[in-house]
């Protein structure tokens, strides 16, 4: 049960999604009527510039949406007063996005939150010696930028296969009010 | 497009557009398919949006987006202003639109519910230009009625336009 005495300042709620393919962003095309091939044809999304399909700009949002569904048990104990976001960078195929909302103010019944959704894209996997045991899409494709690197958006860590690099960035700040029933 | 006539043309749409209207509506069907569809998108199951049965089956939020987006790229191409007496769109380059942001508001509003008739209408609500790069960014609000004209859903989308697209 959600109640407004339950809750407080800074309390952070998230999910995770790692099933970015391409065949969802075709079932989001056809559901959407967004079907501007550049998210759903590669060849023309790289005559685009683009180096391969990239998410609808509204894709994402579906995530947060459910984030506070989930949240509020379908509606059992409030509802969703508004959600706005912003779409700050592309999220691409194999993406692991990460939707955060943490707690902002409360007043009244009200909850205001900061939305937060980043996405981890994998870039390569190099072993002890530095070769390359395995590239991701991102590290095929080229989606990492110079800009990317230069901001110290690319990171690495040590996993059981090597060296995994990888890029962290927030492709979506938003905000969102819910109204609790008590 | 010369740099002059790209601020003449912003400082033209400043001034003439905020708080206009725009002419005409989208009209969208809603479909149980199509909101069970959008609801498995996001492995949203709960029986409230997604039924087994399509009676009593609601929209989950993420369903707005299915006509939001559409409504912004229908409406939009018909606003018209005269310029030097010449009529023109909001938008000349179509390649040069971004979709920059976008807000939702249910407040005071009614459930989607299958064979609903969404009506949107739209205003220019807000518009303004950065100096420094010259983006024009406009503020399109959309009223999202049914066929009951109870309301469903506010839309605030914000489009972004670059330089030699307006």
């Amino acid at each position: 049960m959600v109640k407004i005495s339950d809750i407080e300042g800074g309390q952070v709620i998230k999910n995770e999604f790692n099933g970015i393919t391409r065949d969802l962003l075709k079932q989001y095309a056809k559901s959407s009527g967004d079907t501007n091939p550049i998210h759903t044809n590669d060849a023309i999304a790289e005559r685009a510039g683009l180096k391969g399909v990239i998410a609808h700009g509204l894709f994402s949002f579906g995530f947060i949406s459910k984030l506070f569904e989930d949240f509020l048990e379908q509606g059992k104990y409030g509802k969703i007063i508004e959600i706005g976001v912003e779409m700050r960078g592309m999220v691409r195929c194999g993406d692991l996005l990460i939707t955060e909302a943490s707690i902002e103010k409360i007043e009244g019944n009200r909850v205001y939150f900061n939305v937060k959704q980043t996405t981890f894209t994998n870039i390569e996997i190099k072993d002890k010696d530095g070769n390359i045991v395995k590239k991701f899409e991102a590290g095929e494709r080229g989606y990492i930028s110079d800009k990317d690197r230069e901001q110290g958006l690319v990171k690495t860590k040590e996993i059981s296969e090597g060296v995994l690099s990888y890029r962290e960035r927030v492709a979506t700040p938003g905000s969102a009010i819910i109204e609790l029933y008590e | 497009m010369d740099q002059e006539q790209i601020k003449k043309n912003a400082e033209f749409l400043v001034n003439n557009l905020s708080g206009k209207e725009i002419p005409g509506s989208a009209r969208f069907k809603v479909r149980y398919k199509k909101m069970v569809d959008f609801a498995g998108i996001y492995g949203i199951t709960d029986p409230k949006y997604v039924g087994p049965e399509e009676k009593g089956v609601i929209a989950c939020h993420a369903f707005a987006n299915s006509f939001a987006v559409n409504a912004f790229y229908i409406l939009v191409p018909g606003l018209k202003v005269k310029q030097n007496g010449e009529e023109r769109p909001l938008v000349l380059n179509p390649n040069k639109l971004l979709h920059a942001g976008n807000k939702y508001n249910w407040e005071d509003c009614v459930d989607i519910k299958n064979g609903d008739v969404l009506i949107a209408t739209g205003k220019i609500s807000k518009i303004w230009v950065v100096e420094k790069n010259l983006i024009l960014f406009a503020e399109l609000l959309l009223t999202v009625k049914n066929q009951n004209d109870e309301l469903v859903c506010k839309v605030t989308s914000t489009a972004a336009i670059r330089p030699g697209g307006y």
